[in-house]
């Protein structure tokens, strides 16, 4: 109970040393180191009473320590507003109406319109697919066929595939649901979707690479990046994913199974690997000094492990293992070399360079170093790019409608002599384009000149044409008739006589009729309609 | 000794230089204590380190350059008494008088470490204020002697490839003052930059990498600008070929 006594004397603030002689120095301080171990949450009688027997008994005692709670009551009440905002993704000016933060301005655009991004929709010329984007399973029709649908659907693949239906090529999407659905029997020859996407992403990969780049080189390789599509691994994927898709019952228990088993089997290996390594320390007569037997499941996961044991163990026990009784320490020795991995630039070295104006390039490695191809000093301005002979006037002219004088910079450093370069170079692409443009604009108006003279000689040989058209018809109605009337009079043969007649008299051929079929019965079918028809006829060309 | 003639390859190294004139108009007290008085000018061309020292009132300069050149060259006008003016020590400077601009022809000789050839560089000679269209009009003197000094310099990099491990040595031994970010000294004008007529009156003007900086700007404007157009072209190219290919057909179907 003394530590009670001097918990009241501690409560009422009474020195305790100098009044109680009996205590020793010693002991007060050793009873303060106690309690001074007094876990939280118990309280200092308890503790006291079963002394620092019970840690499980504390640690549940001890409260849990929660967060605080959040102060919401201090901050003033935020006031939000039911307003009628545009969407300015939108093209028809739909309002509709949100709740905002008062505080936030009323003319601020709407935050959201920015994640309806556009994809930038990629057209090609004809030089440029001459050029580029020649493929032997495509035609140029056909790419045409493929970018203006991918446009038209905003690059959603699963609608590509279901519209896609160029007239006269091999068919490519048709069995996408097949593909889909039945990849376990997907056949390498047919042919598949990822052959729309592979030749567009590769088409415009091909753009991207050879058109003239506005931004830096790390933005080129990603958009670059985000263009990538490889048609084989997307196969051998939705391959796999099929096959993972359509495992039997059987097969998923078989697979567990295995699992199972490959688990059981890792674990009995280590047991066994613990057992011999027991029997070899207990024979080898070492208890000591034999570095832990590691539990290794892949071999290479902890050799840096090793590494860092035997550091901290050498130098601190003072006794290296020996190889030579240790057969595990053989397997701990092997020090891999470190990889050589090139060196990222340090700042440092960075720094340093930019303060000396240095700049390194990496060498080809097996350039032989010679006098002659030694690059004698020079001024930066001396490497200004200089416009293609035969484009310079036009180039010029757009350096100057540009204000850019081409032939001195201002600070021509590093950087602005390979930015004048650049733009030196899309100049001369975009008179190259003014070329071609011009080009075509000339064959549409030849052209367009031809078809006036072809329409006008149409349009007299049109009517000439129609004239030798009503001829064509007319002799073609002609040679009718004339068949037919030959026709008609090989069939008025036999009716020539009653039509003889019936000039004579006045009587029809007709009411003749009766009296020469009766004369031949067997052909009286014939001639009646016979000599109707031909009479018909006559009576048409009459 | 024998490593010091290595080179050392894939490695370039530069020194930002200026190099130019500033002119002043003589008052006529001081024609009169000229030997030729129809002088009407005083310059000083040279080639100075590009940054400046604080508080001078000289352009650029703050480093000395002759730990890397060691002669310079001014060829003036043969009209001039010893036509070529050797300067052997900095600073790489010649002080004149004279009366009209001409050509001034600069030879920068390298110190024997460099093993590098002489370079040859050209400077106008600028005796008469900028204008905006840079065509030469000649304001009266007593006009642009208000004008207060005219300053031409051109900005530029000297560029040595591979160079020897001894002189490369040598010149890192002195990195180059680097320029400033910005400055409250007026912008040295050029005529590649006519916007800056505005901002390099009022005193020595001081080279900066804002400059550099404002350059890349209008070059990369320039480079969009280009490139919509391309743009713009190939939209056009493609709706003419499309407008041709039907001609083509038209016309096919009739033949």
């Amino acid at each position: 109970m003394a530590a009670s006594a001097s918990d009241i004397r501690s409560a009422l603030s009474i020195a305790s040393q100098p009044q109680n002689p009996a205590q020793t120095p010693a002991q007060s301080k050793k009873l303060q180191a106690q309690s001074s171990r007094k876990p939280d949450g118990i309280s200092r009688e308890l503790y006291s009473l079963i002394g620092p027997s019970a840690p499980s008994l504390a640690a549940q005692l001890a409260k849990p320590k929660l967060k605080q709670k959040p102060n919401l009551g201090s901050r003033s009440v935020v006031k939000w507003e039911w307003r009628s905002f545009t969407n300015g993704a939108r093209k028809d000016k739909l309002q509709l109406r949100h709740w905002t933060k008062a505080a936030t301005d009323v003319n601020a655009d709407y935050p959201f319109a920015k994640y309806n991004v556009q994809s930038t929709p990629y057209i090609y010329t004809d030089e440029e697919y001459t050029q580029y984007l020649q493929d032997p399973e495509w035609t140029k029709e056909e790419t045409d066929f493929l970018f203006n649908v991918v446009r038209e659907f905003d690059t959603r693949w699963y609608v590509i595939y279901d519209r896609y239906d160029f007239q006269g090529g091999p068919a490519r999407s048709m069995e996408v649901s097949v593909v889909l659905f039945k990849l376990d029997t997907y056949d390498q020859s047919t042919l598949s979707p990822q052959d729309l996407k592979d030749r567009y992403y590769s088409a415009c990969r091909k753009l991207i690479r050879n058109r003239p780049w506005s931004g830096d080189e790390a933005s080129k390789s990603s958009l670059l990046a985000s263009f990538h599509f490889d048609k084989e691994r997307e196969i051998t994927r939705k391959k796999y994913v099929a096959s993972l898709e359509n495992r039997t019952p059987d097969q998923v228990a078989e697979e567990e199974a295995l699992y199972i088993e490959v688990k059981r089997l890792e674990q009995s290996e280590r047991k066994f690997k613990k057992d011999r390594e027991d029997l070899l320390r207990v024979l080898s007569g070492v208890e000591s000094g034999l570095p832990d037997v590691l539990e290794d499941e892949s071999p290479f996961n902890n050799l840096p492990i090793i590494d860092t044991k035997k550091k901290r163990k050498g130098p601190s026990s003072g006794f290296l293992p020996t190889d030579v009784d240790s057969p595990t320490s053989a397997s701990n020795v092997i020090a891999l070399d470190p990889p050589i991995v090139r060196k990222p630039r340090d700042p440092k070295s960075i720094a340093y360079d930019a303060q000396h104006c240095i700049i390194r390039t990496d060498l080809p490695p097996n350039v032989q170093a010679t006098k002659a191809a030694h690059h004698p000093a020079f001024m930066r301005s001396f490497k200004l790019p200089y416009p293609k002979a035969a484009l310079a006037p036009r180039i010029n002219q757009i350096f100057a409608e540009l204000g850019i004088n081409n032939t001195r910079l201002v600070m021509p450093t590093r950087d602005n002599c390979a930015r004048l370069e650049g733009l030196m170079e899309h100049i001369s692409a975009l008179v190259e384009s003014k070329k071609i443009l011009d080009k075509l604009e000339y064959d549409i108006q030849v052209a367009k000149k031809r078809l006036g003279i072809r329409n006008s000689e149409d349009r007299e040989g049109g009517g000439g044409g129609g004239k030798g058209k009503g001829v064509g018809i007319g002799s073609a109605m002609d040679v009718d008739d004339g068949d037919a009337d030959a026709d008609a009079e090989a069939e008025e043969e036999s009716v020539r006589d009653g039509r003889a007649q019936s000039i004579v008299s006045t009587k029809s051929a007709r009411s003749r009729r009766p009296t020469r079929r009766s004369m031949s019965i067997s052909s009286v079918d014939t001639n009646a309609t016979a000599s109707a028809r031909a009479s018909n006829k006559r009576k048409f060309r009459n | 000794m024998s490593n010091d003639r290595v080179r050392v390859r894939g490695l370039s190294i530069f020194r930002p230089i200026i190099y130019g004139n500033t002119a002043t108009v003589l008052t006529p007290k001081e024609r009169e204590s000229l030997s030729s008085p129809d002088h009407t000018h005083k310059w000083t061309v040279a080639v100075r380190s590009a940054a400046s020292n604080p508080n001078s009132d000289i352009v650029g300069g703050a480093d000395d350059l002759s730990y890397f050149i060691k002669r310079v060259v001014f060829k003036l006008h043969e009209t001039y008494p010893n036509q070529s003016r050797t300067v052997d020590k900095p600073p790489f400077e010649v002080s004149e008088t004279g009366w009209g601009e001409f050509e001034i022809q600069i030879r920068i000789t390298f110190i024997s470490e460099s093993g590098e050839k002489a370079i040859l560089l050209y400077h106008h000679l600028k005796l008469h204020p900028w204008n905006a269209t840079g065509e030469a009009e000649i304001p009266p003197l007593d006009v642009a002697i208000k004008y207060g000094p005219v300053h031409s310099w051109q900005y530029d990099e000297i560029v040595f490839n591979d160079p020897f491990q001894n002189f490369l040595s040598i010149l890192t031994a002195h990195p180059p003052t680097p320029l400033p970010k910005g400055s409250k000294r007026p912008v040295p004008f050029h005529l590649s930059n006519p916007a800056s007529l505005e901002a390099s009156k009022g005193g020595t003007p001081e080279f900066t990498t804002q400059m550099a900086k404002e350059e890349a700007d209008r070059l990369d404007a320039a480079k969009k600008e280009v490139l919509a157009q391309q743009e713009a072209m190939r939209l056009q190219i493609v709706e003419k070929e499309k407008e041709l290919d039907s001609l083509q057909r038209q016309l096919n179907s009739m033949a």
